[in-house]
């Protein structure tokens, strides 16, 4: 390169060569110092879940404990004398069930909004513009009332369905911003070739749009495995409670005395979320959602 | 041009598409009708009732007593203002932390991802694990204290983080800055990464620093995303229900209690349906004020 004659510039350009590693060495230390804050709290989860739950309370706490500490009976004891194992097919049912309505839903009404005009269009998308900005939670009463006249209580789809209505306003709104800015060529050349609504949402808006769906089911899926409380609020008995219900019952039932039970049942709790997240990182951490919001 | 369903109905658009089109839009309007819309209407008539849930009981209708009895209710504004508080700290903190580790990665060349993916941890936990790990590290004999009095030596003696309001609520925004962070982190990374480059190399030639580029290029660019932000987590912090009653449960005597937990405890504990109604509509309403005022105030250009 050049360095240019104008000896302002040139001090600019000599300044940056010369100091370059040290900039980002200072760079690597905040993100490690960083990343010590947000990680600890994890690792002292996990290996509090290792160790003896007479320990869990014993001063100084540690957060790596020696070798000869260790010890996976917590893990035994939540898999095999707890309904562990019931709970976790109970979340997942509804994560994998909210999962898929409401990206089937939300993507439906996403792409009408975007592409149609029809009367009452700009109501229906202001009234799921507000619904977005109310708490789920804050209609407890009359949704409680319907859950009780539909005899949803202790049934898992009284949890299904209304995380559904509350997930599909957000999801509907970031696809709608996504869609949006799907050239809409592709769906006048797939009319002129005899498609439908149908076709066109079908092979061009599901396939395009992927990427936000994606990023919304994520979101979505994450909010099932979650929620407290409207699930603890519907799901009464031992056989329907989903994880959070039951991380929250267990606490209750042992409390402030077995720590290492209740982090070995939280972290098991992780697993799925977990193996989901190392499979879709890209879809995590790409900010998806933010690349919908500014269409 | 796209044709438009009902209003124009261009040669290659066939009159069955309108069928076609509703079909796509019922299930998400019977679901929300159903779940949400009628929800909210009829929380806004409950909330002049004394609402009685109760098999054949009658509910009077008692005009707005209940509103008055919200804003009498010392309780109630505790809750208010805890909720207020926990967004005015959380907010701000989770915007600036989230930026500033996103500037950070956003520069670096090697193991961006691996800090990508580890700041995310939080994020994916779900609130009540995060929340029964913060009680166990927020306790009397916790690692927390043990940090501040052993290790760094910068507090004489142990804190009781959890029994009484203020220390209990500085422990709730840490707890919602540190999950926080790394969702933040993403957006801005992704908005981060859509600001041209020509536009700092075109000033480093001007002879700007790092700092007139972050305040003239950086955050013009990202206005709109820094909103999106900002939107999103006052909505969620007007959510916080798992924490408090993971934590605390709004002890001691409520004096921790966010706004719904509060609404929780009125409905199932005190069964006053109808105050929790109008606590509810109230709270609907300062969100939805709050959210007007930021588009007012920032005034994104598309959104």
């Amino acid at each position: 390169m050049n360095i240019p004659q104008n000896p302002r510039i040139k001090s600019i350009f000599v300044r940056s060569k010369r100091v370059l590693s040290s900039p980002m060495l200072i760079r690597y230390l905040l993100l490690l110092l960083g990343l010590t804050v947000m990680v600890t709290p994890m690792i002292y989860m996990i290996t509090s879940s290792f160790r003896p739950n007479s320990l869990t309370f014993a001063y100084p706490p540690k957060i790596i404990p020696a070798i000869s500490e260790l010890t996976v009976e917590n893990y035994l004891y939540i898999l095999f004398k707890q309904n562990f194992f019931r709970y976790m097919l109970n979340t997942l049912y509804v994560a994998v069930a909210i999962t898929t309505l409401s990206a089937i839903i939300s993507s439906m009404m996403a792409y009408c909004i975007s592409r149609f005009k029809f009367p009452g269009r700009n109501i229906l998308y202001g009234m799921i513009i507000t619904i977005m900005l109310i708490p789920g939670l804050a209609m407890l009463v009359p949704q409680f009332e319907l859950a009780v006249k539909f005899k949803l209580i202790d049934n898992l789809w009284g949890i299904i369905l209304f995380y559904t209505a509350w997930v599909v306003p957000f999801s509907t709104f970031l696809i709608k911003g996504f869609i949006d800015n799907i050239p809409k060529e592709l769906d006048e050349s797939m009319y002129i070739d005899g498609g439908t609504v149908f076709t066109i949402y079908q092979k061009v808006i599901i396939p395009m749009a992927s990427p936000a769906i994606a990023a919304v089911s994520i979101f979505n899926f994450l909010f099932a495995f979650e929620e407290l409380g409207w699930a603890q609020t519907i799901l009464r008995t031992d056989q329907v409670r989903t994880l959070s219900v039951a991380i929250t019952q267990f606490f209750q039932a042992h409390n402030r005395t077995d720590w290492g039970y209740v982090f070995a049942i939280t972290n098991l709790s992780m697993i799925p979320v977990i193996i989901l997240y190392l499979l879709l990182q890209r879809y995590f951490i790409s900010g998806l959602s933010s690349g919908a919001i500014k269409g | 041009m796209v044709p438009h369903a009902f209003f124009r109905t261009k040669k290659y658009f066939r009159k069955k598409d309108n069928v076609r089109m509703l079909l796509l839009l019922v299930p998400g309007l019977v679901v929300m009708g159903m779940f949400t819309f009628y929800p909210i209407i009829k929380m806004f008539v409950m909330s002049f009732f004394d609402w009685k849930i109760g098999y054949n009981q009658v509910s009077p209708f008692i005009g707005i007593e209940n509103y008055l009895t919200v804003f009498s209710d010392p309780i109630a504004g505790m809750a208010l203002a805890n909720t207020l508080f926990y967004a005015v700290v959380t907010v701000p903190m989770q915007i600036i932390l989230g930026l500033l580790v996103a500037l950070l990665i956003n520069d670096i060349k090697k193991f961006s991802v691996s800090f990508r993916l580890l700041y995310y941890l939080p994020v994916i936990t779900s609130w009540v694990v995060v929340a029964l790990l913060f009680r166990y590290i927020f306790s009397n004999q916790g690692l927390l204290n043990y940090l501040l009095t052993d290790v760094f030596k910068w507090i004489p003696e142990h804190i009781g983080w959890l029994s009484t309001r203020w220390p209990a609520m500085t422990a709730m925004t840490l707890l919602g800055i540190w999950k926080g962070i790394g969702w933040n982190m993403v957006i801005f990374l992704a908005a981060l990464q859509a600001v041209p480059k020509e536009y700092y190399e075109a000033s480093s030639i001007d002879g700007a620093s790092s700092i007139q580029k972050f305040f003239y290029i950086t955050i013009p660019n990202i206005k709109g995303t820094i909103l999106f932000c900002i939107v999103m987590l006052v909505i969620g912090a007007f959510n916080t229900y798992t924490p408090i009653a993971v934590i605390t449960g709004g002890n001691p005597a409520h004096q921790t209690d966010v706004v719904l937990t509060w609404t929780y405890y009125q409905t199932f504990s005190s069964y006053r349906m109808g105050y929790a109604a109008a606590f509810s509509f109230i709270i609907a309403a300062i969100v939805a004020v709050i959210a007007i005022i930021l588009f007012k105030v920032l005034r994104p250009e598309r959104m």
